[in-house]
């Protein structure tokens, strides 16, 4: 077992572009590396050798061989020199972190609107996962993206349609696309199609939307410990060490990164300057 | 705890100095103050009016630089430091605080704690009130707290009062022909304390400001206008002892084509990149709130569970190397003064 | 596997090396390295005070990426050679242009952050060794107009009062800087002293943090310095605002100015520069209401085509207020670097020998040939930018620059890497491979600031002690030993000193502002401020208390003139340059640190959103940006604190230089390039 902030040796071992500048990776233990179990909404560490270390959310959790995946997006230096790797090719994990505070027992057997917009789509997968295996949830995802080819989760989204209403929403008009606009100005819409008001939101994307999201369910009447928002910071340890990921009292990687909205504005308020 | 009078001071670091390396705040040519190696033959300042060095023991367990681990192309290698038992001498209570809410903080660290469970901590009451410290307030001195040092020492009429306040300390002084102190030490002790720090500066904006902060009634205002001044110089977080926040970054080694070694060094919150993400989304961007969250990481009850008292140990360093003036007196002067 | 663990075993006092404020900072030394930094808590300018590129010393010293022995280039790569095998290098070249051009054919760069030792040597080396006065460093492009606006105004280039004026001022008047970022700890007493209760005038384009704090603040438009400065002069004279007394005894040239500046009245100061003439107002009636008003200023002053005459606009607003020769006020500016004040003083300049003796001054000349042992060029030399021109024309063959980036700080970029490019030898004497570095034939490793003893001297005139805390990493030595070895090559002795102080000795002893001065001193002071003699022993804190230098300050009736390229319909936005507070100069030490390189920008083109929409630019976008001397691309960084019609760039990014695209139109008195105005086109990429 590796110290408390030391990588363990793990290899590409598929990847796949999903989305522009986008790519799928699957990611597999090398020789004595152990990758233990993660519960959805978790994320990991991961470390391009040389360009420094990032935190990434699963896309599907460790299974028994310890594989996982993540979608990941190139933005930066360390992005953009894992998009110079190849298969085989080795890099760095720590993980599992934070709490994975999906409530699933919550969640299940009620009526569950998922909101998505840009990357955060993937981090929101192993919860749509999760919930699409209990019968008694009624799920709708609404996903927002600039335009089709900035869609992510192709593969996914092809087998959920099958499973659960979605409604795809562009911000920029392409052909044949029905719902322009920002998922929020589609929220009736799928909540038709979901069959009612939902009992729990959970949103991932931009943390400007995700606001903007809570507030319009908060005036719907949702109670704030009912929503959900996915965050995203800036990571260095992943363990609550750095301090970089701080909110209010709390460290992101280890108390969240999934908040309640409730806990999310007390801690937000904690802090008043703008 | 027991209490023994020693003669002099040379004696104990003599003996203290058999297995270990000593180190002592100590001064240099300009009169200034600085934790450096000592011997028998070093003169540490053990004023009964402390100067504190501007560098707290801080870096001798959370270092300011070192390296995590290296990468040789295949493993993941753990760089854990090699320690010497080592002593540190003299160290005021309220560095002492500080060193203890550290241990807290960082107990899952094993590069703090190899340096930490190496080392010997002596303390040092303070007989009168320091320059811009108001360690009464937040419960940090002007006397070592039990549980904070392994041996305490003050000044007594018959030369020091030196308390074996931990097992690891009593041990230490095994050997040592010490007579033992007065039996009423404790008593006199407390009685003491109360005196010193009845003389300390008047503190009431420090308490004012606590409770202001605490009750969430600063305004946003007041912040920003701090939050201007500041000129994230990173001095505050550099010389506060329970700072505690770092930044990894790496450089290539020549042991493999991919080789590298990651570091960790001290980092400060008051960057405005500190919390930059990426994708440019910066929840820190805002100097106001950068300031606002320092302050609130010191002083608010929401850490007490966890840490036992407030971030904040009453040192004054933080107003005392502030370019923008708002260090610990100037906000908190600030914001009793608002509200 | 186990680390060894470092701890401080020593601290040495010494001064920060990167802006002209001179903090002090203990150097914490763990075997032959610096591991860290504190401040120290008694010195009497920075008084326990750091800023954040104070704080990152150690990185800058980290001895990852020095440049540890001599390289010369062959088939454009670099190899490693011999002191011996590089000094034969250069010492040929050196020669063949003697030959072909005579010692003309050779320049120095000397170095405004070395020591006042290496830059005494180094213009020793180029009088006495080369035989020429093309000698020249960075304040070209930085505080010359300062040097020559003030020496004819009242005598004396440098700053008049001192740092700790500041806190006597019941008025501080800002113009063309931002103290607050470049001068940290300096602005930091400015806060401090606004906070007090003194009021704050800034005159600044942009809105900077001082200019949030102050009681007004003017925004000129780019380039109209001279026009406001006449415009509140001729308010104060309407008003009879002038300080009567002090003109009649102290100053000359009056009724010259009084006339001049009834040309400029407030609507036409409007027009010209676009500040609202109620706040013109307000401005001249601060100055009224102030008994001691302390003036710094920067490069929004110097760094212009009619630099001098802008030193000169507000040179005439300080003689007619009265605000000079007294505690609390004064005309101070803000010099850059650690040492380029010292770098002046000692006459890295083509005109000057130390202590400012005109070189085309016979007694001067004939003093220093004596001291010398040699009979020294009698004209001026070249400047840099006339060096830079002279190697275009093939007259200058070989240049030596010493711990400067012109590459990466200078105007019009690709000019200048053509000018290097046409040299036969380039020699670079430096601590890292710089973008200049790159170019040279040869390169000599240079020891930093903590590595040698010697003195630098800060923008209040204060000489002070630097001291080596650890060796120069692999064969790195101190400039002014490099210098003296070549110059024994070369036939002339006269530099072989065995250390540090014995080059202070000599160079006190010629200079006499520097006269009463020796290591003991400024080891006990802190630190002397010249003029130090016999009159002055311990130093001169306030200059022209009875008399100006050159006896009677004069004032001097200049002209609004625009700047040479203004914005029109091809390049229609103006461009200025800009320091940030995280970096330093060409980066070659501030990069090193992994925090102060978070703290850089993605993006260096600082644009209004007003600006931006129209051209479908938001924050963060990809620009390009474009003049008349080429382009740069990079991304946009949206601001409100500039004025509408103004982009800003800082120069410190060698991948995306400014200096691709500024102007090096210059001033005529000296040559200072108008590095802080010229006409650019934007357009998203």
């Amino acid at each position: 077992m590796n110290g408390l902030l030391i990588p363990q040796p793990i290899r590409i071992a598929e990847l796949y572009e999903d989305g522009e500048d986008s790519r799928h990776f699957t990611f597999e233990p090398v020789g004595d590396t152990s990758i233990q179990q993660a519960k959805p909404g978790q994320f990991f560490n991961l470390t391009v050798p040389g360009h420094g270390e990032a935190a990434f959310t699963y896309l599907s959790l460790p299974d028994s061989d310890g594989r996982c995946s993540a979608l990941i997006r190139k933005v930066g230096d360390l992005t953009s020199a894992l998009f110079e790797r190849s298969k085989g090719d080795l890099l760095g994990y720590r993980g599992p972190f934070g709490q994975g505070i999906w409530p699933l027992d919550q969640l299940k057997g009620k009526r569950v609107l998922v909101l998505a917009g840009g990357c955060g789509l993937a981090p929101l997968a192993s919860i749509i996962e999760a919930l699409l295996a209990d019968n008694e949830t009624q799920l709708g995802l609404i996903y927002g993206s600039r335009d089709p080819a900035n869609q992510n989760l192709e593969r996914e989204r092809a087998a959920w349609h099958k499973q659960l209403p979605i409604i795809e929403a562009f911000d920029l008009p392409a052909a044949g696309t029905k719902y322009i606009g920002t998922p929020l100005n589609h929220i009736d819409a799928i909540l038709a199609q979901l069959g009612g008001e939902p009992e729990a939101v959970l949103t991932c994307g931009p943390e400007v939307m995700m606001n903007a999201a809570a507030d319009l369910f908060i005036k719907r009447g949702l109670s704030g410990d009912n929503i959900w928002l996915a965050l995203e910071r800036r990571m260095h340890c992943g363990v609550g060490l750095c301090g970089h990921c701080y909110l209010g009292s709390s460290y992101v990687c280890v108390d969240g990164p999934v908040y309640s909205w409730n806990e999310l504005t007390r801690l937000r308020g904690t802090t008043t300057a703008t | 705890m027991r209490a023994y009078l020693l003669e002099d001071i040379p004696s104990l670091l003599t003996h203290l100095g058999k297995d270990r390396q000593l180190f002592a705040p100590q001064h240099i040519e300009d009169g200034d103050l600085h934790w450096l190696p000592a011997d028998a033959a070093s003169e540490p300042a053990l004023d009964s009016k402390p100067l504190l060095p501007l560098s707290s023991p801080k870096a001798f367990f959370f270092a300011e630089r070192e390296t995590l681990f290296r990468f040789d192309g295949s493993n993941f290698i753990e760089t854990l430091p090699e320690v010497e038992p080592q002593a540190l001498f003299g160290v005021r209570s309220c560095d002492l605080c500080a060193i203890t809410y550290q241990d807290q903080f960082f107990k899952q660290d094993p590069y703090y704690q190899a340096r930490r469970q190496a080392t010997l901590l002596i303390g040092l009451d303070c007989l009168e009130p320091c320059d811009g410290g108001f360690c009464p307030t937040v419960d940090a001195g002007p006397f070592v707290r039990e549980g904070m040092a392994d041996l305490i020492l003050q000044h007594h009429e018959q030369g020091w009062l030196l308390i074996a306040a931990s097992d690891k300390g009593k041990k230490s002084i095994d050997g040592l022909p010490l007579p033992p102190a007065p039996s009423d030490w404790q008593v006199q002790r407390e009685r003491h304390e109360h005196e010193i720090a009845a003389r300390f500066p008047d503190a009431t904006h420090i308490e004012a400001g606590v409770q202001f902060l605490n009750s969430g009634e600063v305004a946003a205002t007041t912040w920003e206008a701090m939050g201007l001044q500041c000129l994230s110089c990173s001095g505050c977080t550099s010389l506060c002892p329970s700072c505690s926040c770092f930044a990894t970054f790496e450089h290539p080694t020549e042991e493999a084509d991919n080789g590298f070694e990651r570091e960790r060094c001290w980092d400060s919150c008051l960057y405005e990149a500190f919390q930059r993400e990426a994708s440019g989304h910066n929840p820190g961007a805002k100097a106001g709130a950068r300031v606002e969250r320092f302050w609130f990481h010191k002083f608010s009850d929401d850490y007490t569970a966890e840490f036992g008292r407030y971030g904040c140990v009453g040192c004054g360093r933080c107003e005392r190397i502030c370019p923008g003036v708002i260090g610990v007196h100037s906000v908190m002067k600030r914001i009793s003064a608002q509200s | 596997m186990h680390k060894e663990t470092k701890h401080t075993t020593k601290v040495v006092n010494s001064i920060c090396p990167y802006c002209g404020v001179g903090c002090g900072i203990g150097l914490q030394v763990c075997g032959e390295q610096v591991i860290g930094v504190e401040p120290q808590r008694n010195h009497p300018v920075s008084q326990g005070k750091l800023c954040a590129k104070g704080w990152s010393t150690a990185f800058a010293l980290d001895p990852k990426d020095r440049i540890t022995t001599p390289l010369i280039k062959e088939n454009g790569q670099f190899r490693p050679a011999s002191w011996d095998e590089a000094y034969s290098v250069i010492i040929e070249a050196f020669t063949a242009a003697i030959e072909e051009k005579g010692p003309d054919g050779l320049g120095i760069i000397a170095c405004a952050r070395a020591t006042n030792e290496d830059c005494y040597a180094a213009q020793k080396f180029a009088r006495a060794a080369l035989g020429t006065n093309n000698v020249d460093h960075c304040a070209r492009i930085c505080h010359s107009p300062s040097v020559a606006g003030l020496r004819q105004t009242l005598g004396s280039g440098a700053m008049t009062n001192s740092i700790d004026d500041i806190e006597q001022a019941d008025l501080i008047v800002i113009w063309g800087a931002d103290p607050t970022e470049n001068h940290s700890v300096l602005g930091g007493r400015i806060m401090a002293a606004k906070l007090a209760g003194a009021k704050l005038l800034v005159v600044d384009p942009r809105q900077t943090r001082l200019a949030k704090m102050a009681d007004v603040h003017l925004q000129p438009r780019l380039g109209t310095n001279v026009a406001l400065s006449n415009g509140l002069l001729h308010i104060l004279f309407k008003q009879g605002w002038e300080a009567k007394a002090f003109l009649e005894q102290r100053c000359e040239n009056l009724e010259a100015l009084k006339t001049k500046v009834q040309d400029y009245p407030p609507e036409k100061i409007e027009a010209i520069t676009g500040v609202p003439a109620a706040q013109l107002e307000a401005a001249a009636r601060l100055y009224h209401q102030a008994e001691r008003a302390l003036l710094a200023y920067g490069m929004g002053i110097t760094q212009y085509s009619n630099g001098t005459n802008n030193v000169i606009a507000i040179s005439n607003l300080t003689l007619a207020t009265g605000q000079i020769g007294r505690k609390g006020t004064g005309i101070n500016p803000l010099r850059g670097q650690n040492n380029v004040q010292g770098a002046c003083d000692m006459g890295a300049l083509p005109d000057v020998y130390p202590g400012y003796q005109e070189v085309e001054d016979p007694a001067s000349n004939s003093k220093f040939s004596k001291a010398w042992g040699k009979a020294l060029p009698g004209t001026k030399g070249l400047t840099s930018l006339g060096m830079a021109k002279a190697a275009l024309n093939n007259d200058l063959r070989c240049m030596m620059i010493m711990g400067e980036d012109p590459v990466v700080t200078d105007p019009d970029q690709n000019e200048v890497r053509r000018s290097l490019q046409a040299l036969d030898l380039l020699v670079v004497i430096e601590l890292v491979m710089t973008e200049t570095a790159k170019l040279a034939d040869v390169i000599l490793p240079a020891a930093a600031f903590a590595e040698k003893d010697g003195t630098f001297t800060n923008c209040e005139r204060r000489v002070q002690r630097v001291r080596a805390a650890v060796p120069p990493p692999g064969e790195a030595k101190s400039d002014w030993k490099i210098l003296g070895e070549l110059a024994e090559l070369l036939g002339y002795k006269g530099m072989a000193w065995p250390n540090a102080e014995a080059i202070f000795n000599e160079l006190a002893a010629l200079t006499p502002i520097y006269g009463g001065m020796d290591y003991q001193h400024l080891d006990k002071h802190y630190g002397l401020q010249w003029p130090c003699n016999e009159q002055n022993p311990a130093g001169t804190t306030l200059l022209h208390t009875e008399q100006f230098t050159r006896g009677k300050g004069q004032l001097i009736p200049v002209d609004h003139t625009d700047p040479a390229e203004m914005p029109d319909t091809d390049y229609p936005l103006f461009l200025t340059t800009t320091r940030l507070h995280f970096h330093y100069g060409c980066g070659s030490m501030t990069r090193k640190s992994p925090l102060l390189e978070r703290e850089t920008p993605n993006g260096v083109l600082f644009i209004h959103p007003s600006d931006a929409s129209p051209l479908g630019i938001r924050q963060g976008s990809p620009v390009r940006i474009s003049s008349r001397r080429g382009e740069v691309e990079t991304r946009a960084v949206l601001s409100e604190e500039l004025p509408e019609g103004t982009v800003a760039m800082p120069y410190h990014f060698k991948e995306a230089p400014s200096n691709q695209v500024t102007n090096n139109a210059q001033d005529p008195v000296t040559k200072m390039p108008e590095l802080k105005a010229c006409a650019v086109r934007v357009e998203v990429i």
